[in-house]
């Protein structure tokens, strides 16, 4: 009879909560984060690299959960859609994705966000291009992209008008 | 999509890498796990061990006293496109890094592991558990999709950051039961079914690119369908290496990415460059050559004959943006 292999010990902080799991060392981040911690905000797509929605922020640069071994993430500081640093409920990003009407299934959203979050922490006014670029990964079947440029856009100038002391 | 059952190794260093692989002979190394794991998902490899390298940090970039660039394979696409000292002497390559897949992806995918990718096929990279047709080559069958009278497999090697690092003359060093340095060129065997001349207990540890003449132009130029998260149609990597004059060429390295199991250089293309002046009409010469040198294999629903023209085009592309950045007069820049 072929051998199992057992569940194996992980570490690892989620929203600055810190967790202690058995998990399979099969197991994906993704599939930690939905099925052991209830955090489902993060979305599978495709699974396979190829549309962005499982994205999640490692220290502060966006990987895809999908594609990322649980047991890999020892030690390491997640940050999913549910962490987002909120004021008045929504970030800047969250809050520009709804009045530009950049959400229509809400599929790819949490993905863009966290990417936009991303880039705008790293480039606090990015071009068109730059934007493009920055969420090349991300596939949305709804809205046709610009709806979602224009929130980034938005996101941008509201986030340089107030300075850099409201969370992104 | 989940992945099938293994057990987790991490190897805290390559040489603890090589020491695993030996132990567990049926195991599967992982970098990234941006190409290794999507075939896992597919079920077209399901090792019984994944021995990870995922959470070794990468050394930074560093200059021997020669001034050959030593890179880590653990870095990430990221950091090979955001680090100074590549964008400096090696900016195909930081150029090549930057254009892989998606930003997420490049976060995570290794500069080793895009040099060790596995070769794809529209055919084979997905799932084959709800299709009715017989299995080609790679998954054991006797048929290629594409190359229906073709003996063998005729997948294509993708990867972007190879055709760069050929054509700056990079070696890389290999650990196992020895420790070897060949060029990264030898690296590829042009055999679709086992695309890398390593065996299975051997590692890449080092990526070195030899120092450069002072003035050289070099230029990477990628075509794919679209601007983002997509593999090449076809890429062209230039180097042109110039004599003191400025002007004229004392040596070109070009290859092909894309076209093959392997990254090919077009070699005559690159000798009827060697000695002469730099002209326009030269370069078009030049790619109308190199459209002749190799027939590509025609994948992912691109023809032979388009993508002829993409070889022509983008040879002509590389080296006219290679000739922008050698520091010559007289050459026609394309904003003029
Ligand atoms: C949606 C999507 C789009 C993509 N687009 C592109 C693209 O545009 N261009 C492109 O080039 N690639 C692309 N890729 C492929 C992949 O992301 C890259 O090739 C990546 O660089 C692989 O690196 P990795 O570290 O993730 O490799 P892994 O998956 O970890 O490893 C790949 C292979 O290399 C071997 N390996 C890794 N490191 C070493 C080492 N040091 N020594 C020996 N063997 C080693 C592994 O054993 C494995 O067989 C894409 C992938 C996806 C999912
Ligand atoms: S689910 Fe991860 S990229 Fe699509
Ligand atoms: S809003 Fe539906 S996929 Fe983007």
């Amino acid at each position: 009879m072929k051998k199992r292999p057992g569940k194996q010990l992980l570490e690892l902080t989620v929203n600055d909560e810190f967790y202690e799991l058995a998990v399979e060392p099969q197991e994906t981040l993704l599939e930690v984060l939905r099925n052991h911690l209830g955090l489902t905000g993060t979305k599978e797509g495709c699974g396979t690299g190829e549309c962005g929605t499982c994205t999640v922020l490692m220290g502060d640069e966006p990987i895809l959960s999908c594609l990322t071994l649980a047991m890999d993430c020892r030690q390491k500081e997640i940050r999913t859609i549910e962490g987002l640093d909120r004021e008045n409920g929504l970030t800047v990003v969250q809050d520009a994705f709804l009045q530009q009407g950049a959400v229509q299934c809400g599929f790819c959203t949490p993905g863009m966000i966290l990417a936009t979050t991303a880039l705008l922490e790293k480039n606090p006014n990015p071009s068109q291009e730059e934007i493009k670029k920055g969420l090349e990964g991300h596939l949305c079947r709804c809205t046709g992209y610009n709806k979602i440029f224009e929130a980034v856009e938005q996101a941008a100038a509201r986030k340089s008008r107030h300075g850099d002391s409201g969370s992104v | 999509m989940h992945l099938p059952r293994f057990r987790h190794l991490s190897a805290a260093s390559f040489d603890e890498a090589v020491r695993l692989l030996n132990e567990y002979p049926a195991a599967g190394l992982m970098a990234g796990g941006t190409d290794l794991l999507p075939r896992m998902k597919y079920r077209l490899t399901s090792p019984e061990v994944i021995i990870s390298l995922r959470t070794l940090s990468a050394d930074s970039p560093s200059v021997t006293p020669e001034g050959d660039l030593v890179l880590d394979p653990m870095m990430t696409l990221t950091a090979v496109n955001r680090s100074d000292m590549v964008r400096e002497r090696a900016p195909l390559l930081s150029e090549a890094a930057q254009r892989v897949a998606s930003r997420e992806i490049r976060n995570m995918a290794t500069l080793g592991g895009n040099l060790c990718q596995e070769t794809r096929c529209l055919y084979y990279n997905q799932r084959h558990s709800y299709q009715f047709v017989e299995p080609c080559y790679k998954r054991g069958g006797e048929i290629c999709y594409f190359i229906p009278k073709g003996k063998k497999c005729r997948a294509v090697f993708m990867a972007d950051t190879a055709p760069p690092l050929i054509s700056l003359g990079a070696q890389i060093k290999i650990i196992g039961q020895e420790v070897r340095q060949i060029p990264l060129e030898d690296l590829y065997t042009s055999e679709a079914e086992k695309p890398l001349a390593m065996a299975s207990g051997e590692v890449i540890s080092q990526i070195l690119i030899p120092n450069g003449p002072g003035n050289r132009g070099a230029a990477f130029s990628k075509s794919s369908l679209r601007g983002g998260l997509e593999f090449a149609t076809l890429s062209v990597a230039a180097v042109l290496d110039m004599e003191d004059d400025g002007g004229t060429c004392s040596r070109a390295r070009i290859t092909i990415g894309a076209v093959s199991a392997a990254p090919l250089r077009v070699r005559k293309a690159e000798s009827a460059l060697t000695g002469k002046r730099l002209s326009k009409e030269l370069f078009s010469q030049v790619a109308d050559q190199a459209a002749v040198e190799i027939r590509p294999i025609p994948h992912h629903g691109h023809t032979r004959a388009y993508l002829t023209e993409c070889l022509r085009a983008g040879t002509r592309h590389a080296l006219c943006s290679a000739a922008e950045g050698i520091d010559f007069p007289g050459f026609p820049r394309s904003r003029e």
